[in-house]
């Protein structure tokens, strides 16, 4: 095929969305729904996950070291904690910020205090976080056989937990993923059938004087691909707008934000390039894909 | 040229449409094919378009070998056929210049060409202040003649027309018969399919009548119209040698005669009295 006549048939194309415009409009309809439904499963299923890692990042390793440990042994212990692998931070907490932090805690029976005139029972410790959940328990038990290592506690059952609830909610998301475009495949194929059906007349006449099924689909393909460059772009800003819109309800509540693992929702600024170019790719593959696909059935006369 | 040796078809159904049918068609030959219908016109057009196979015999058409073809030449085979059909099959979306420009766009033919042949071709079945109307925008003649011009615009080796005037005024009939013969005065093979006998006896030329499936006429006849007296009516029935489904009557001296009693002379050596 020339270029002219590749040309000539794009033209033909795009006119044909306008020629064609109601069906055209049910098709992006139809697609743009389609990529909202599984855009925001995705995106939700996205941030589900990093709210679950954002949970987790809280889960520390509580260090105590024996009290007599002398001052440069502690700084040398932090130091060795910090070149560990799965270490994400070490926070130094010293004898007197634990005893002070200890007065806090015992409100009620605050009067012992007066009985003691010292800190230097207190040990000193460490906060320490990790990187991975999943490898809490040795990065403890690695810290537990450093000598003067008192103790190291950490909750591998919520780590456990945490790792469990990935698991279901990855499940169910891509269950759900797959549901959505199974039922919106079912959708854009029952549509773009419609569409090439009304046209079924036209494909036929261009058969009988001997046009080639890359001629006819050429045109198909372009109004497809057209059609499904703007209903990515819709679902884009619509996403856009209810994401910003959500964000910042949830950054609103203060408190609750820490407490959910809230604040591990991902802005929109970090992915909408990401989002933008799924939304364009899929969308214009599907529109252009589904189009071709349901001139099959009319093209063999 | 069309030729079919010894063809038959039989759908899947069991209905057998065409029984060992053979034929031939020269260039530049006009031919009316007339028949009731079920009688296997359909058919043969379907054949002649490669849209079905027959189940035994050869289809020539326009040198392809139509048992022999391969799908992906369908399309190289059809550029060769121009065909009107009875509903026009005009694209609704397309002027009536796009309409004919487009089947130049089919086969990539080159900008300058398209602008010069789409005009020269609707001055010729005299549309020119029409070039630019949308189909429905254009009464029945109108719209054959454009579909006329469209299969024409490719300078087809063979044009078939299928019942052209099946949607159109009688006496528009005649003006498209007349565009065909036209067309056919050129060189161009014409085979029209027809089931209007005032038509073929009007015009004359060859007529391939095709009952259940076989060709039971073939003959070229004049396009004298003629009413028999009763009485030389009643004797030619007695004589008849073969009865149509039509009810036309093949007369022992080749002559037909329809059921009114009007005939027109035949003439086997292919030339009109």
């Amino acid at each position: 095929m020339k270029i002219s006549g590749f040309k000539y048939l794009a033209n033909q194309g795009i006119e044909n969305i306008w020629k064609n415009k109601m069906m055209a409009f049910a098709t992006f309809c139809v697609l743009l729904i389609s990529l909202l439904l599984v855009g925001g499963s995705a995106l939700f299923y996205y941030n589900m996950n990093s709210m679950i890692l954002g949970l987790g990042n809280q889960n520390e390793i509580a260090v105590y070291l024996n009290p007599s440990t002398e001052t440069l042994r502690v700084q040398q212990i932090q130091a060795q904690l910090e070149n560990m692998d799965n270490i994400s931070s070490v926070e130094y907490i010293s004898k007197e910020e634990a005893y002070n932090r200890m007065q806090n805690q015992i409100q009620q029976g605050k009067a012992i205090f007066d009985y003691i005139d010292s800190y230097e029972f207190m040990p000193d410790g460490f906060k320490v976080t990790v990187v991975s959940n999943d490898l809490i328990e040795d990065t403890t038990a690695q810290i537990g056989s450093i000598e003067e290592v008192q103790s190291a506690s950490s909750s591998p059952q919520v780590a456990e937990f945490l790792r469990e609830l990935r698991r279901v909610v990855s499940i169910i998301a891509i269950a759900v993923i797959i549901a959505l475009s199974a039922v919106s495949m079912i959708m854009i194929s029952n549509t773009t059938k419609a569409s090439v059906f009304a046209r079924r007349e036209e494909i036929q006449i261009m058969k009988y004087v001997g046009a080639t099924n890359a001629f006819i689909r050429t045109p198909f393909f372009v109004e497809g691909m057209v059609t499904g460059f703007f209903a990515g772009a819709g679902a884009f800003f619509i996403t856009w707008a209810v994401y910003r819109a959500i964000f910042r309800i949830l950054m609103d509540q203060g408190t609750l934000v820490r407490a959910f693992g809230v604040g591990s929702i991902i802005p929109f600024d970090k992915i909408q390039l990401w989002v933008a170019l799924a939304y364009l790719i899929v969308g214009s593959l599907v529109g252009a894909l589904g189009s071709v696909i349901s001139t099959r059935r009319h093209i063999d006369v | 040229m069309v030729e079919l040796q010894n063809v038959s078809v039989t759908y899947s159904s069991g209905v057998d449409a065409l029984n060992n049918v053979s034929l031939k068609i020269n260039d530049g030959d006009f031919a009316f094919v007339v028949g009731s219908s079920g009688a296997g016109k359909s058919t043969m057009i379907k054949l002649l378009l490669k849209e079905i196979d027959a189940t035994s015999g050869v289809v020539t058409v326009n040198g392809y070998n139509l048992g022999k073809l391969k799908k992906r030449k369908i399309p190289e085979f059809r550029r060769t056929l121009g065909f009107v059909f009875q509903d026009f099959r005009l694209i609704p979306s397309m002027t009536v210049y796009e309409n004919i420009a487009f089947v130049l766009r089919v086969i990539d033919a080159p900008l300058k060409y398209i602008r010069k042949r789409v005009p020269y071709v609707i001055s010729l079945v005299g549309l020119h202040s029409k070039t630019n109307s949308y189909p429905d925008e254009l009464s029945g003649g109108e719209k054959q003649r454009v579909a006329i011009a469209r299969a024409l615009v490719n300078d087809p080796q063979l044009i078939i027309a299928d019942e052209p005037t099946g949607n159109i005024d009688p006496e528009l009939s005649y003006e498209i018969v007349e565009l065909l013969k036209g067309i056919n005065d050129q060189g161009t093979t014409i085979l029209m399919v027809t089931h209007e006998h005032d038509l073929v006896r009007h015009f004359g030329g060859r007529i391939i009548n095709i009952t259940g499936g076989e060709i039971v006429f073939d003959e070229v006849i004049s396009g004298v119209d003629e009413v028999l007296p009763e009485e030389e009516l009643a004797q030619a029935m007695a004589e008849a040698s073969s009865v149509s489904n039509t009810g036309n009557i093949i007369l022992p001296d080749q002559r037909i005669m329809t059921p009114n009693g009007e005939y027109a002379d035949a003439d086997r050596n292919g030339g009109a009295e």
